[in-house]
């Protein structure tokens, strides 16, 4: 039944950028990278139980790292995507390291710290960031592999859907695996793990930095997406927002967070048309969601993550 | 005199004025089944989670097989051998039973470090923690979330993590703590019968003195964090003050 | 200023073990509440009573709905709410009063400066630090020394033993929340005549609050104190010296003061 189900998804995904219309195309672009940002952070929140606020530090980093590469280096637009994505990864090993120090609340608040520190130096860079305007103008570099095809609205829908079906069946793979598991144990009891013989600190660092070559690879994808990068990538709202789809999809389940993005960029697009109080409407579903349905949507759809 | 195999010397624990470990010596030999009771709040627990690496020793020293065990973190201490039973259960409660009986042999397997499902890797931490089950006598509730086993249960499972790590010594804190008659009675066959095989260093901290004198060999008495007995069971069992420390309790 | 309002926080935090994201949302609804009842009544003092007990209430009325079911679960639920919290607050503000910023005119009273030491300070804002310092005073006398505030105490350390003493644990829980709004709210229609009523006061608020509580240390008093006087000395020199660093800088100090400390300066066990 669910390879039915994604057998079907991958053929939608292969056909829909062809027949719907090009401000469709563009929407489910923007769902898919940010369905992938939502996913990477469940890696901490779902399946490690670490609750980040600051998840924006690795999206905006991710988003500024590939601008800079597209506007002053002449990589191509692969290149510059993956680029991104591990210099996120990179800049995480020193920021796990330090986070992981603290537990719980604290741990919480200095991911929060982190992204708004990130935002403070993306504003006030000019010379490098661009400052609160930001770094417009990101071009979609061809590459010499004859990948110009990629620079066009439909073929970076197949990129963006690419690299997010490959995020997924890496993490599906992941969270079964030998570290995968130990994650859970980490969640459920971290004391007890510890007792068994597992380091956790070890661990949280290596799925911190793993969800932020991840969310870097969104943010990656976002800027030449949109075209610039500014200094709100980075602002704590945004880290809720995230946060917001995680529980709200379903923490815990990979598929629920993007559906959660799904969620979140429809309620913006569309609920706006009608009313002007969409942000109002979220924050409640929200609260409910957290209050009487802490498995998210999908979550109650499929059951929590438990083996 | 051979290297002791675990040893505690002069250790002490304070908490702030108080002396929860007073200058506790202790040497258990490799394979004895060593008992270690006293009266609440003589410094059993925190005797264990001094061995175990929760906590560091103010003063003294652990050392098991001559090297130095005291001032490491828990996760290091098991990876030596030491593998732990809690007196509060502490289990993976939205996890399968046999789910936390795996995670306990994957810990100390070679290839724990996978971040891809191994077919090898997990499918033979599987086939262990089955194995495990099944001598524990929990084989139905494989499928069953921790947390929703009777107490009985929870205690079992416990053991069965600690065992399935294949440790050199075990240290189980109460295990029949909470149980009734007949579970006891359970418990303490299944003990008896995995522990007979010999090749396995226990340190027991009990309250149940029927369970003491049917298990251990030798028995250390503690009162107040000092040790006021230690030695084997018989003799431990007529000492007049060990009878005066439990005002009259011992059976 | 921000200081009330890292009071508020700490004694949230400290009594309930609540993070309260929400707080800065309830300091700007204060501060338009404020202004609303200035405005109907023509009296500033008014409104600086006012609106802090009207916010308490709301605030009291959301602890009930909102945060009553999530006292059994685990911490991180509480972030998540009154995360939501702040969200949702924050657009109704947005619905009820409209984009445009409100102000408030300083009472004649307390306009001008005063002279101390030869150099002038504008009376406000002497104002704001006195009836900071008094508050603090007053609050800390009140947990110290009355029946009330011991039992507040008592139920931050182990609220089950509360209850077999036959207190009702829910009705302190309630009132201590009430009573951290009704700070924050005060901090905000003090804060109108200075900054005005405007959207995303509150945002930029509360993690600044949050940066003075985790500093200082949740759940500990006195470091509320330190954190926002050390807040507002990097603040200040940094503005003056390198005003470039000046955002990051109390970004950095909060890190720092995390990872050496991780409970803060004066912080209590969590």
């Amino acid at each position: 039944m669910r390879a039915a189900v994604r057998a079907l998804l991958l053929v939608a995904t292969a056909v829909v950028p062809l027949v719907l219309p090009t401000f469709l195309v563009t929407a489910l672009t923007e769902m898919m990278i940010l369905g992938l940002f939502a996913m990477s952070l469940d890696l901490l929140v779902g399946y490690t139980g670490l609750d980040s606020f600051g998840h924006a530090a690795v999206y905006g980093f991710g988003a500024y790292s590939a601008a800079l590469l597209l506007l002053h280096t002449g990589v191509s637009l692969p290149v510059a995507i993956l680029g991104g994505a591990v210099f996120t990864a990179a800049i995480a090993v020193p920021m796990a390291w330090l986070c992981t120090r603290a537990t719980g609340v604290a741990f919480a608040m200095l991911t929060l710290a982190f992204a708004q520190l990130l935002y403070a130096v993306a504003y006030k860079w000019q010379s490098v960031t661009g400052g609160s305007d930001g770094l417009a103008g990101v071009p979609r570099t061809a590459g010499p592999l004859g990948m110009s095809w990629f620079t066009s609205r439909i073929g970076y829908f197949y990129l963006a859907a690419g690299c997010l079906i490959a995020a997924y069946v890496f993490c599906r793979a992941f969270v079964a695996s030998a570290v995968g598991t130990t994650l859970l144990a980490i969640r459920e009891n971290e004391r007890k793990a510890q007792a068994l013989g597992y380091n956790p600190r070890a661990y949280k660092i290596l799925v911190f930095v793993l969800s932020a070559f991840l969310g870097g690879l969104a943010g990656a994808l976002y800027a030449p997406f949109a075209g610039f990068a500014s200094p709100d990538l980075f602002f704590w709202v945004l880290s809720g927002q995230v946060l917001i789809m995680v529980v709200v999809g379903g923490a815990g389940t990979l598929s629920g967070p993007i559906l959660g993005a799904a969620f979140f960029l429809a309620l913006e697009h569309y609920l706006s048309v009608f009313t002007d109080s969409w942000a109002l409407v979220l924050g409640l579903v929200f609260i409910a969601v957290v209050l009487f349905a802490p498995q998210g949507l999908w979550g109650m759809v499929r059951g929590h993550a438990v083996p | 005199m051979a290297t002791p195999y675990l040893e505690c010397e002069g250790l002490s624990r304070h908490f702030g004025a108080l002396a929860a470990l007073d200058g506790v010596t202790m040497r258990v030999e490799s394979g004895e089944i060593r008992a270690l009771i006293g009266p609440n709040g003589a410094g059993k627990s925190t005797l264990f989670n001094v061995i175990t690496g929760v906590l560091a020793p103010t003063a003294g020293v652990v050392r098991f097989k001559g090297e130095r065990l005291s001032g490491l973190p828990p996760h290091e201490v098991c990876a030596r051998g030491l593998s732990r039973t809690f007196q509060i259960t502490a289990l993976f409660s939205r996890l399968s039973a046999l789910e936390n009986v795996r995670l306990a042999a994957q810990a100390r397997s070679a290839r724990r470090w996978r971040i891809l499902p191994g077919g090898p890797a997990t499918n033979q931490t599987a086939r262990e923690g089955r194995q495990w089950l099944e001598r524990l006598g929990l084989s139905a509730l494989a499928d069953t979330p921790a947390g929703l086993l009777s107490h009985g249960d929870q205690r079992l499972l416990e053991v069965a993590m600690a065992l399935a790590q294949r440790p050199e010594v075990l240290l189980l804190d109460e295990p029949t703590q909470g149980l009734s008659v007949e579970e006891t009675a359970r418990t303490v066959d299944i003990l008896r019968a995995l522990l007979s095989g010999g090749g396995l260093t226990v340190l027991l901290v009990e309250h149940d003195m029927e369970v003491v004198f049917s298990l251990a060999q030798h028995i250390t008495v503690l009162n107040r964090g000092r040790v006021i007995a230690d030695g084997a069971t018989e003799a431990v069992r007529q000492d007049p003050r060990v009878q005066e420390a439990y005002l009259g309790g011992l059976a | 200023m921000l200081f009330l309002i890292s009071i508020g926080l700490t004694l949230i935090f400290g009594i309930m073990r609540i993070v309260n994201f929400a707080h800065g949302a309830l300091y700007m609804l204060g501060a338009y509440a404020g202004f609303t009842i200035a405005g109907w009544t023509g009296s500033y003092w008014l409104a600086l009573v006012l609106a802090p007990l009207s916010v308490a209430a709301i605030g009291i009325v959301l602890e009930a709905v909102a945060l009553r079911p999530l006292y059994r679960r685990e911490h991180g639920a509480f972030l998540l709410v009154t995360f939501g919290l702040a969200l949702v607050i924050g657009e109704a503000i947005r619905l009820g009063w409209g984009p445009d910023p409100r102000r408030l005119p300083i009472p004649p009273v307390l306009a001008g400066s005063l002279t101390i030491l030869g150099a002038p300070f504008p009376t406000y804002r002497l104002f704001l630090a006195v009836t900071g310092a008094v508050v603090a005073v007053a609050l800390w006398q009140f947990l110290a020394r009355t029946r009330l505030g011991l039992l507040i105490r008592a139920t931050s350390q182990n609220a089950e033993m509360v209850h077999a003493l036959g207190v009702d644990v829910q009705v302190v829980r309630a009132g201590v929340f009430g009573l951290g709004c009704g700070l924050a709210a005060l901090g905000g229609v003090m804060a109108t005549p200075l900054v005005s009523a405007h959207l995303g006061m509150g945002v930029n608020v509360v993690v600044d609050a949050f940066v003075i509580v985790i500093i200082g240390g949740m759940g500990s008093f006195g470091g509320s104190i330190v954190g926002s006087l050390l807040v507002g000395l990097v603040q200040t020199f940094g503005n003056f010296y390198l005003p470039d660093l000046a955002l990051a800088a109390i970004y950095l100090a909060m890190i720092a003061v995390l990872v050496l400390r991780p409970r803060g300066l004066f912080g209590l066990e969590e």
